[in-house]
């Protein structure tokens, strides 16, 4: 513990001592680029990047989870080779200090801006704050839908550009997205073959829509987006499932085989230093053959929303790469940003016909849901240095499947340091 | 009167004679001892698959169940069982509230299919259970069933009744119309490579609760579930004999105990609460709002091992066995017990036996997943039939023996007599 917090300080001095330095345009060699950063030429370029997330946490009832959480610790680099490529290359540290999963390692060539291409793995073009860097969130935990529903990372090539406003991405993928992995290993009745997951294929359209329209002109930079992602899931217990903030299942898989579609829709409204988000998705996952007679099933729902406003008390830009405009250093107390986000989560089956049931076979599931409130307190003291405060209000609707059976509103506490470079 | 309406009176009056007759089946007619019942199982058929696959999990799938005309759905249907794990042929757990609170079956929340593996008759389970009704030893209620797992016949099965709350409501009944099912159940569990014999494990609860598991009022405090038994250990193994009957009477039904283990000496049962590797095969209740503890029979496939099955084995290697034998009361109710197991099985054993072999005989011919074939079960079926009447007569003479009463007639010679 007294290492890692002095390794933090370390790296919040270090921060606020290069932030002190004049940006060279010419420079040569190892620079301070926002980042520890090695300068070949102007296009070649190796940017090391780090982030440290530590959270201190308070439950009220208690749950089964820890109060200091080691949340994020990941190292990598990320640059250019020449103005055509760019590239990342990102992996977790875990508590033993050492090397754990990978993120980010993708290679992009970027010459034009109507068409490009990134392959390796990377996150597929599905939901607006799942494709928001941990270290970048409005707050300390993403929405209930940007981790159910929304896949996340997977090995896969994207084609993605903007054309005129309108921005867009399309891609296929190995398996469909590091959030929906494989629960159960994979089963196969004698004389079977084995299926895998995958592939899936993700596209996201975003544009300013309102430019469209006659609309007021703070209105304009109101950004829309929609997103689908179509795989095929084998047989098995291997639905999406209903996970609390802090990873208590309120929903367990259940039985699919078939196609699994999400459709997302998404909305970023940044004016001055005040910014609204919301988004909508749902995924619906076949259940061919899974009943308790080897009939199908209805359709597998996983449906959720969530809207939130920010706004720095500061006076920082949010459309901005946020850099305290006053730093702690600098003479100033930082950038403060307050915030609030209601989400909701709600799984269950297309029909609701006749009685309902828990069983993973079952046509009418019982259906369950979490909806969230979070307040949130963000203090920037300098650009590489955040601490987090967030409450958390969680309210389950069957509390028999609540994270303490039988009490159905939680509260929590986080404070979090978190150092990004 | 039209055409039209006449069948739609006859529909009506159809669906109703149905409905009364499914609401007049009760679990009495599930588990009536004298009709080989059909129980059909529906489940995905990875699921079954699965569940054979992995039988020594207790992994629970969803099945729907069909008896009689009347279909449960979505039950947790789980593999079952210690010694007589099946991967071929599992025994079966059903739990009709698994997925939905408070479903229940006839007013039952589960049963058992037992798969008879360990069992070549096939009756030694369901004439033992008899038996021991007719004797007043609380047991579970059984008979047979053929299974079919989504249509395709699947072997003969035991119809067990859950050791449960709701079979404790149907032993203890009700004290006006507060049921006398609120007891502390516990199903004792045989910790393999730790043989017991009832002897004190020191004040910690932990060995208790490794050997007891807990069915009924699992919430309460450790203290609550298991500091009477630990306390009933401790007593049967500290007390002296002078008031031995004064301290644990109040906590366990002596004169049922004594019953109980003269009934399993009489089916000559080699794997139970005096069992060849220490206790094994029994529930223990405790009765509602009191101290006092009862036992419940289960498991008694390995039941009927031999006529000349010794009256008197093992019967100083339990503590409680010993020392309450060694009270002459219940020394003299032993043997009286097993005189009394004699004189009801006189006359109704072997018929029992002869009136469910009869009754399963199609059931076992067809049963092509039995681990053992259709002449060693025709072999089984010749020595339990001729075990009753052999018993009966060993018993009466080897009672008469120990005890120094007149020999019946018949019996061997032997030194002394």
């Amino acid at each position: 513990m007294r290492t890692l917090l002095l390794t933090v300080l370390f790296l919040a001095a270090g921060a606020a001592s290069a932030a002190a330095q004049q940006k060279d345009k010419d420079r040569r060699g190892l620079v301070w680029d926002d980042r520890p950063t090695i300068v070949f030429g102007k296009d070649i370029t190796i940017g090391i990047r780090g982030r440290l997330q530590l959270d201190w946490r308070q439950f009220d009832p208690e749950v089964d989870e820890d109060t200091f959480d080691f949340r994020t610790a990941r190292i990598g680099i990320q640059g250019d080779v020449t103005r055509h490529f760019s590239y990342e290359i990102e992996r977790e540290i875990d508590r033993e200090a050492q090397f754990g999963d990978w993120k980010d390692v993708y290679l992009a060539w970027k010459t034009s801006d109507a068409f490009r291409i990134k392959g390796g793995r990377f996150k597929m073009p599905f939901g607006l704050e799942q494709n928001t860097g941990p270290t970048d969130t409005d707050f300390a935990y993403r929405s209930l839908i940007s981790t159910a529903i929304a896949p996340g990372r997977d090995r896969g090539a994207m084609v993605y550009g903007v054309l005129g406003r309108v921005g867009y991405e399309v891609g296929v993928f190995d398996d469909d997205g590091a959030n929906a992995e494989l629960e159960e290993e994979r089963f196969a009745v004698e004389g079977e073959d084995l299926e895998g997951v995958g592939p899936s294929f993700a596209g996201r359209i975003t544009g300013d829509l309102f430019r469209l329209l006659p609309m007021p002109a703070k209105l304009k930079n109101a950004n829309f987006g929609l997103a689908y992602t179509n795989a095929y899931v084998p047989e098995g217990l291997n639905s999406l499932k209903g996970e609390s903030v802090f990873g208590s299942d309120f929903f367990e898989r259940v039985y699919v085989k078939g196609r699994r579609q999400r459709l997302g829709a998404q909305f970023d409204w940044t004016p001055g230093p005040t910014g609204l988000k919301a988004e909508w998705m749902q995924a619906r996952e076949q259940r061919l053959g899974q009943s308790n007679r080897n009939e199908d099933l209805s359709d597998f729902l996983s449906t959720g929303w969530y809207v939130s406003g920010t706004w720095f008390v500061t006076g920082e830009d949010k459309d901005d790469n946020i850099n305290p405009r006053q730093p702690l250093f600098g003479g100033g107390i930082g950038a403060i940003e307050l915030g609030v986000r209601f989400d909701e989560l709600e799984l269950s089956s297309a029909s609701d016909e006749g009685v309902a049931f828990t069983n993973p076979r079952a046509d009418y599931q019982v259906p369950n849901a979490d909806r969230t409130w979070t307040f949130g307190v963000s203090w920037m003291p300098i650009r590489w240095v955040r601490v987090v405060s967030n409450a958390i209000h969680e309210t389950f609707e069957d509390v028999a499947r609540a994270p303490k059976p039988g009490v159905s509103s939680y509260w929590a506490g986080l404070l979090r340091l978190q150092v990004v470079f | 009167m039209t055409l039209v309406i006449r069948r739609c009176l006859l529909a009506v009056m159809v669906v109703v004679g149905a409905a009364v007759s499914a609401a007049a089946q009760t679990s009495d007619d599930f588990f009536n001892p004298e009709i080989l019942q059909r129980v059909d199982v529906w489940m995905n058929s990875a699921d079954w698959s699965k569940l054979k696959a992995a039988f020594q999990e207790n992994t629970y799938y969803p099945a729907d169940v069909t008896w009689n005309g009347q279909t449960v759905r979505n039950v947790g249907i789980r593999s079952r069982g210690l010694g007589s794990r099946s991967s071929t042929k599992p025994g079966l757990r059903v739990d009709f509230d698994r997925y939905a609170t408070n479903q229940t079956f006839l007013g039952l929340k589960s049963f058992v299919l037992d798969n008879l593996t360990q069992d070549k008759s096939g009756i030694r389970e369901t004439v033992a259970m008899r038996f021991f009704t007719r004797l007043g030893i609380p047991a579970p209620r059984e008979t047979h069933t053929r299974l079919y797992i989504n249509g395709t016949y699947s072997g003969l099965y035991a119809l067990v009744e859950s050791v449960d709350k709701t079979m404790m409501g149907r032993v203890f009944g009700s004290i006006g119309d507060d049921v006398q099912n609120d007891g502390y159940l516990f199903e004792y569990n045989y910790v393999i490579g730790s043989p017991w014999r009832f002897a004190y494990e020191g004040s910690d609860l932990a060995p208790y609760q490794a050997r007891f598991d807990i069915k009924t009022n699992e919430s309460k405090s450790d203290t609550t579930i298991w500091g009477p038994i630990e306390e009933l250990v401790r007593l049967v193994n500290d007390t002296a004999s002078a008031s031995f009957e004064a301290t644990v009477g109040p906590r366990l039904d002596l004169a049922g105990f004594v019953r109980y283990i003269a009934s399993q000496n009489f089916i000559a049962q080699n794997d139970a609460f005096n069992g060849y590797d220490g206790m094994n095969n029994f529930y223990l209740y405790r009765l509602e709002a009191s101290t006092s503890h009862v036992f419940i029979a289960w498991d008694e496939d390995n039941a009927f091992l031999s006529s000349d099955f010794q009256i008197t084995t093992r019967l100083s290697d339990n503590v409680l066995t010993r020392n309450t034998l060694q009270l002459s009361a219940y020394s003299s109710k032993y043997f009286e017990g097993l005189l009394d197991a004699a004189t009801s099985a006189d006359g109704w054993m072997q018929t029992e036996m002869e009136r469910q072999f009869t009754m399963i005989a199609s059931a076992m011919q067809e049963d092509t997943v039995k681990p053992h074939t259709n002449a060693e079960h025709a072999a089984d079926r010749d020595t339990m039939l001729a075990f009753a009447p052999a018993r009966i007569a060993y018993v009466r003479c080897e009672v008469a023996k120990t005890v120094g009463t007149t020999r019946p007639a018949g019996c061997p010679a032997s030194a002394g007599q």
